[in-house]
């Protein structure tokens, strides 16, 4: 060890067996959390008065560890909690799969490198590796279609009979694209509500524009709508819409607006007093920070409307009824405007949607791609919320939690289709290892594939070992059954792991496969630690 | 009858649907929906009478679609879609209930009827502007989900003839052509080509469990076929026109007699070679009008009975 000014500076082979210790540490706490019989883990809070928190999913796991003891230690740790939460965030699921990968992929590499192997060709071979995997993976890789298969495939990722059936349910009829909200219930079961058509949080300026009392919402059918970001400020501001309204005769107007004043909302008020004749309504389009312009652009598309900007230089002033977009039922209440059956083009709707498709596939980060899937669940219409019950607070948080990665993972499984689950398809694809170990060119190359060959056993082996069950007797049980073949813990029996509705999604695995071979490569080829003398600060993100 | 159905004041007499009995040959019994109403034939389509006598109407009542059921002959089940509603008739068109759909209510351009209609009661809408209805009880009352169609213009709709267990069916709309496989809760875009439509007419393969077959007609590009269940398209070439294809009809007995008819350019074309080749269906035969809806109760075999319904409101046997 050498010390630099204010650093710490920390070589080999300290800083292998340092990095060791903490990926080691790490992948044990998330290892028991793999399978349909997994282990929890509890964490104690940082004020002892809290509860302390029970956990099953690897990615929330390595996030609550925010630093290990021994600082060298801690640096291979942390390593691997960031690779944990990026999957985490990327593919919802996986974390355990990433970090026994992981593991065993560092270890092995470790050995060869510190007994003379090269750390640079092995990442190379790695990473070709990692390709190959990936490619057998989608070769693998069948459609997601059906209740009862997407039920499946949600039971193998939260392992909750109820939740995956109502999953089935929902991600059938609302696709990967669909719109669905989560959100905390009172009874202690879960439960569905679908609402047809496309909704904005864009709520009334008043409740006294809410008509209809028993719905408490304003309502109204064959609407036209004015879609604007226009400040009213004042009554007299609304003539050139009231004079489109009374010269096609129409006996309801809604209108997004930026900003109305007190005063014009009160006009607009007044002038529907009577609903059956005429009634108006506005309401408040959402903030430049919540993505206004793209989201009433969306609106515009599906009514039909030309969209009047501020930006722009759009006034009220010379509006005409074409401007106007239309749709069969429009509704507002005080958090949200919706409508059904906007009558904008179809093929204009169509096209928005093939673009935000593009836009979907090519988002790298994980916060713009889920704004654009919010997008086009809009655009596509409908739209379910899940109210989460439990029998505690507690219960309640922790489902709402699982509800939420496993939405993550169904997402990718309806996009990229799904393998054979309990570790299967990772078997399946030692056989391309060991072909390319066969045809290696030189001991570096081999070692690589050999390495990735073991790793991809090591899935299937935690699941069973998790299970209780003897992982060296079982995989050898796996071999000899044949294609598609695994153990099935819960019946304690090998069968075919798709025919009984064991399978994984596609992305997850694929996503986890990337993760682990990726940064296993990379950290192999790590030289040197450098400490700050002392840590600024811990995060605990 | 109430306000929702629009009644016609000017008729303009159009031929919209055809329907035959399943016992056709033996009782001749046909229906033809026009705008000035439903028709009744009980002689194969020589004479027709109208079937709304017992409603009171004040002005005709332009129906667009007419379906029976698959035990017409035992059941006498007629439904007929109309502007604003769906008529159903016990009794074979004697007297009629009218089921009101979800205000404003829609034009109803198509209906489709489940294969096990005894056994599942089902029968879907499809509408102007407001995309697929469905009934489950014969017809009294009607939902809609269509989570998905973002095109709820339907121009015609099928149901697979497997639905009882696979729950498919497709709908041909101005843009897109959209699969629901789940007895229309929600809709899936297939991967029609874009710029394509509209889809003014699509056939199932009677044997679609096993090859996954459907036709598409459409208003100025000719017909396209799908294998994979919607999945992908091709484009017929042997069917050189640009007119719009009003109807496509398949052998019962498809794909083993590979049999299909469409009503094109003002002619009728049939190809008896999975659409390479195509050929009149008849020589000499001269349309007094456009023909629009065309029925085969008996298949496609050279020789069999025709219905074809005419833009002048006719309807001629061939």
């Amino acid at each position: 060890m050498k010390k630099i000014k204010n650093k710490r500076v920390i070589f080999q082979p300290t800083a292998y067996k340092a990095m060791q210790t903490g990926i080691n540490q790490m992948a044990n706490i998330v290892r028991p959390t793999l399978g349909p019989l997994p282990r929890m883990v509890v964490l104690e809070h940082n004020t002892k008065n809290e509860r302390p928190e029970i956990l099953d999913d690897g990615g929330t796991i390595a996030r609550r560890i925010v630093a290990l003891p021994n600082r060298d230690q801690d640096m291979g740790a942390m390593f691997m909690r960031h690779v944990l939460w990026q999957q985490h965030e990327k593919a919802g699921d996986g974390t355990a799969t990433t970090a026994v990968l992981f593991q065993s992929i560092f270890n092995q590499g470790v050995r060869y490198i510190t007994s003379g192997g090269n750390p640079m060709p092995v990442r190379k071979h790695l990473e070709k590796g990692m390709e190959i995997v990936i490619d057998e993976l989608k070769g693998m890789a069948t459609r997601l279609e059906g209740q009862q298969k997407i039920a499946e495939v949600a039971e193998s990722i939260c392992y909750d009979h109820e939740m995956a059936g109502i999953l089935g349910e929902v991600f059938d009829f609302l696709g990967e694209f669909g719109h669905l909200e989560i959100r905390s219930g009172r009874s202690r079961q879960i439960e569905r509500e679908y609402v047809t058509g496309t909704f904005y949080k864009m709520p009334l300026f008043t409740a006294e524009m809410i008509k209809d009392r028993d719905k408490l919402m304003a309502y109204a059918e064959d609407v036209p709508v004015f879609v604007s970001d226009l400040d009213f400020d004042d009554s007299a501001q609304f003539s050139p819409l009231l004079r489109v309204a009374g010269e096609s005769g129409i006996k309801a107007l809604a209108i997004i607006a930026n900003h109305v004043s007190d005063s014009a909302v009160a006009f607009l008020v007044s002038i529907s007093r009577n609903p059956q004749k005429f009634q108006a309504f506005a309401v408040d389009a959402p903030i430049p920070e919540e993505g206004q312009p793209v989201m009433l652009e969306d609106v515009a598309i599906q009514l039909g409307a030309k969209p009047f900007f501020k930006a722009f230089g759009s006034t009220a002033e010379g509006v005409t009824f074409e401007d106007l977009g239309q749709a069969r039922r429009v509704w507002a209440d005080k958090e949200y405007f919706g409508f059904v059956n906007g009558k904008g083009s179809p093929q204009d709707v169509r096209k928005r949607i093939d673009e935000l498709k593009k836009r979907y596939e090519a988002a790298k980060d994980v916060e713009a791609r889920n704004k654009v899937r919010v997008r086009i669940g809009k655009l596509l219409g409908g739209s379910a919320t899940l109210w989460v019950g439990g029998n505690s607070d507690l219960d309640i948080e922790m489902r709402k939690a699982r509800l939420e990665r496993t939405v993550e993972a169904m997402r990718g499984a309806l996009l990229k289709g799904t393998v054979p689950g309990g570790g299967v398809a990772l078997l399946a694809c030692r056989p391309a290892m060991q072909r390319m170990a066969a045809q290696a060119g030189d001991e570096d190359e081999k070692f690589a594939y050999h390495t990735l060959a073991r790793a991809l056993e090591e899935p299937a082996r935690a699941i069973i070992q998790n299970a209780g069950c003897d992982p060296d007797v079982i995989i050898d049980r796996i071999d000899k059954a044949g294609a598609g073949q695994g153990f099935d813990v819960r019946a304690e029996k090998i069968a075919d792991m798709a025919g009984v509705g064991i399978v994984d999604a596609a992305s997850v695995t694929m996503a986890a496969v990337h993760s682990a071979f990726a940064s296993a490569a990379l950290a192999l080829t790590v030289d040197t630690l450098i400490h700050h003398k002392k840590p600024e600060t811990v995060f605990n993100t | 009858m109430p306000d929702e159905l629009n009644q016609e004041s000017e008729v303009k007499e159009i031929v919209y649907a055809l329907a035959t009995s399943p016992d056709f040959a033996k009782s001749g019994a046909c229906f033809s929906a026009r705008q000035s109403g439903l028709y009744r034939s009980n002689d194969g389509g020589e004479t027709w009478n109208s079937v709304y006598g017992s409603l009171t109407l004040d002005a005709p009542l332009m129906t667009t679609s007419v379906v029976l059921s698959p035990a017409f002959p035992q059941d006498g089940l007629v439904f007929a879609g109309t502007n604003g509603g769906i008529l159903r008739s016990l009794n074979g068109g004697k007297t009629w209930e009218v089921a009101i759909l979800r205000t404003p209510s829609p034009l109803v351009s198509a209906l489709a009827i489940s294969p096990d209609f005894a056994g599942d009661r089902t029968l879907f809408a499809g509408t102007m502007e407001d995309g697929v209805f469905r009934s489950t009880d014969q017809g009294t009352d009607w939902v809609f989900w269509n989570f998905g169609l973002y095109d709820p213009n339907i121009l015609c709709l099928v149901v697979s003839p497997n639905y009882t267990a696979d729950h498919n069916l497709f709908a041909g709309t101005e843009n897109a052509i959209f699969r629901s496989q789940n007895s229309a809760h929600s809709w899936r875009e297939t991967g029609f080509p874009l710029d394509r439509g509209p889809i003014l007419s699509l056939v199932i393969s009677p044997a679609f469990t096993r090859d996954g077959t459907l036709f598409a007609g459409t208003d100025s590009y000719g017909l396209f076929r799908s294998k994979d269940r919607g999945q992908t398209w091709q484009h017929l070439p042997g069917l050189e026109v640009t007119s719009s294809i009003n109807a496509v009809l398949i052998s019962p007995e498809y794909p083993l007699k590979a049999e299909l008819l469409v009503l094109a350019e003002e002619r009728l074309l049939v190809s008896r070679d999975d659409g390479l080749t195509w050929s009149d269906w008849c020589d000499d035969i001269v349309f007094e009008g456009d023909p629009i809806a065309v029925a085969a109760p008996s298949g496609l075999n050279a020789g069999s009975p025709l219905l074809v319904g005419l833009s002048t409101g006719s309807v001629i046997r061939i």
